[in-house]
């Protein structure tokens, strides 16, 4: 197998453009989906049913659906009803946004459930609201116990983006595909591609370690 | 201060409070003991509504818990709850633990509530602890603690479900300090315990609770010398 490295030479400039996008897209995609997930956790601890209901149903649809037909149906159906010309990036953020939101919901869920009853119970006990209780005591304990899979959502997100290529959003999926395109090549673009995603997920599984060992000492205070 | 009428509480199918009156005069201190099973606890716990109510009226201090109008949140504001496994926020401070309701709740500016955090910390004697955290506290310490941030909202009543039940035994002598200072400052207690000494030694009053009802209600002294009912004895004989 001979390797032309000219070929990932030339594309760099665009693998990088790429890059900066996948990282963009899944930023925003797991900040907009932390502000959603916790709206439906909250929603969906709700103890009336009917306010439960369609919390459920969001979880349970976009969990249950493959992230690669929400984006299609993202993009070719419901953004075109918004935006007159539709933009595959915002498409991609939206359809990150939604997905994530649904599996961070269920992260949180987990995690403040996982905190002791005894703790609302205390807070309420002292005359806080259900609201003041989640917001001062049951919050800021349960994120530390949600940091760990965050980041594996993170993860997930950030390779999933790649389905971003399908609706020519230029990340660097994108950009893989045109070179193998142009070149009619496959092992110098792909590989190349694999690697910055390896080099994204790894450099992201290290800082969220360092995230986490931080949080640990600071119990140790 | 307190006053309980044909208070019924049930989990599913089991009934666990049958049929339960009972008043409390202000700055009394009633004890209420009775074999695990037996329902003080749940009844202790209705007392703020921990458990919700399925029949009967509670009243404290003229309000009535089970009424739709009233502000539970306000109640509990006058009613503290000690409970046997703590429960203190382990991501704060023992000082911010103490001050985290009057700061929220009674909207005390914060540094007259740590003033005040201070003075009770000194009072069940760990002012030197403010600024460690939960975890670095004995069992004996966390409950002090404990006690200390219930009083921080100036309750008018407090209540202690089995404060000692989840201590070493060479630290349930602290706390049964504590509790003995506050019944002799005159504040209004229920305690749900299983030291018998505690009861004979502080209580005004002691219950002897059994299968939801209240069986049988009497000064120390009478209740643990001459029980009338056979249950009462039962019991009696198994934990003196």
């Amino acid at each position: 197998m001979d390797f032309h490295f000219e070929i990932v030479q030339d594309y760099m400039p665009f693998f990088l453009k790429g890059m900066a996008l996948t990282v963009g897209v899944s930023l925003a995609g797991v900040l907009i989906g932390l502000l959603l997930g916790l709206l439906i956790a909250l929603g969906k601890m709700s103890s009336n049913q009917w306010v439960r209901l369609p919390f459920n149903i969001y979880i349970n649809v976009f969990r249950g659906t493959p992230l690669l037909v929400q984006l299609l149906i993202i993009h070719f159906g419901i953004v075109p009803l918004f935006m007159a010309q539709s933009n595959p990036v915002v498409s991609l953020v939206i359809g990150l946004s939604l997905n994530s939101a649904a599996y961070i919901a269920e992260i949180f869920r987990a995690g403040i459930q996982s905190i002791d009853k005894g703790q609302m119970e205390a807070a309420r006990s002292l005359g806080m609201t259900r609201v003041q209780a989640m917001k001062l005591v049951i919050l800021p304990q349960a994120v530390k116990r949600v940091i760990p899979p965050l980041g594996n959502e993170f993860i997930v997100l950030l390779k999933e983006s790649s389905l971003g290529s399908v609706l020519a959003a230029p990340e660097l999926m994108y950009w893989g595909q045109a070179a193998a395109g142009q070149y009619i090549r496959v092992w110098e673009p792909y590989l190349t591609v694999a690697l910055i995603y390896l080099v994204l997920t790894l450099s992201l599984t290290y800082l969220m370690n360092y995230i986490e060992r931080r949080m640990k000492t600071d119990d140790l205070r | 201060m307190i006053s309980v009428k044909h208070l019924k509480k049930s989990f599913g199918d089991n009934e666990v409070l049958k049929d339960i009156s009972i008043d409390v005069n202000p700055q009394e201190v009633v004890v209420v003991i009775g074999p695990s099973g037996s329902g003080k606890s749940t009844f202790i716990r209705c007392l703020n509504m921990l458990e919700s109510i399925n029949g009967g009226h509670v009243v404290i201090d003229g309000k009535d818990l089970t009424d739709k109008k009233t502000n539970i949140n306000e109640i509990r504001t006058n009613v503290g709850m000690v409970f046997q496994h703590f429960n203190l926020f382990p991501h704060k401070t023992i000082l911010d633990n103490i001050t985290l309701a009057p700061i929220n709740v009674r909207g005390m500016n914060k540094k007259e509530a740590e003033e005040k955090a201070m003075v009770l910390l000194a009072k069940v004697g760990l002012a030197e602890k403010a600024s460690a955290y939960p975890d670095s506290l004995s069992g004996g310490q966390k409950q002090r603690v404990a006690i200390a941030r219930a009083l921080a909202m100036e309750p008018k009543v407090m209540l202690f479900d089995e404060p000692t039940s989840a201590l070493d035994p060479e630290m349930v002598g602290e706390v049964l300090e504590v509790m003995k200072q506050l019944a002799k400052d005159g504040m209004t207690m229920i305690v749900v315990t299983h030291e018998m000494g505690f009861a004979r030694e502080v209580g005004d009053r002691v219950v002897f609770m059994d299968n939801g009802y209240i069986v049988e209600e009497n000064e120390p002294k009478a209740l643990f010398d001459d029980p009338k009912h056979e249950r009462t004895k039962a019991f009696l004989s198994k934990v003196l």
